[in-house]
């Protein structure tokens, strides 16, 4: 569960993004906001099971793919192979995170040995 | 000076990082609204940067250098772990990131 509120974050984070670029009225500037928050409210959720720095680089990192997918598929981009590249990288990445991530022991360590703050 | 910025902004990030982490331990007010102000200034602070800092540039630095402070202050303080598997996979994550920005 906690991996797909990642997703959820990096997905709705499309969604500002383009509003900071593209907003100029009330309402999408409103629609912006509630954007914002829903995607940090997922990496709050997420945090609650995942190690913090895992979650905000797997965000940044699949936000950064979204976008470039979205110039190549919707915008009509052209495709540059550097590109390509990068996304292979990330997503490998992500992948070999999630697989060796254990979530039950990171959650039952934590409580385990946070006692301080 | 835009440089200065652009690091005060990556560190707006990094203490947003460190908000959340504090927040999940213990849901206070408090700790919520340090979050949102870390997050929002290092906001401010970017769009003041890429007044001068080529767009590109800017955001890829920001990026990296806020993912990169996330994860160390996550081992540093957080008892996060530093296995070697997680530090290869986070480095592909963060090369990719910056240089997609790098690239846009």
């Amino acid at each position: 569960m906690a991996w797909l509120y990642v997703l959820g974050a990096a997905i709705v984070e499309v969604f500002w993004v383009i509003g900071l670029k593209y907003s100029d009225s009330v309402l999408d500037w409103l629609g912006t906001m509630i954007a914002i928050i829903f995607s940090f409210y997922f990496i709050i959720k997420a945090c609650e099971t995942l190690p913090t720095g895992t979650v905000y680089a797997v965000f940044t990192g699949s936000g950064a793919s979204v976008i470039v997918l979205l110039d190549f598929l919707v915008f009509g981009e052209e495709f540059a192979i550097g590109k390509f590249l990068l996304l292979v990288l990330i997503i490998t990445g992500v992948v070999g995170i999630k697989i060796t991530t254990d979530d039950k022991e990171t959650a039952a360590r934590r409580r385990q040995e946070d006692g301080g703050y | 000076m835009a440089w200065v910025y652009l690091v005060i902004a990556s560190f707006g990030e990094i203490f947003g990082v460190i908000f959340i982490s504090l927040y999940v331990r213990k849901k206070t007010v408090g700790r919520l609204l340090l979050l949102i102000l870390s997050f929002a200034g290092g906001f401010f602070f970017l769009s003041l940067a890429m007044q001068e800092i080529p767009l590109g540039t800017a955001y890829a630095i920001w990026t990296g250098l806020g993912a990169v402070g996330a994860v160390l202050v996550g081992i540093l303080f957080f008892q996060e772990s530093a296995g070697w598997k997680r530090l290869l996979f986070l480095s592909f994550i963060i090369a990719g990131a910056v240089g997609l920005k790098i690239l846009e």
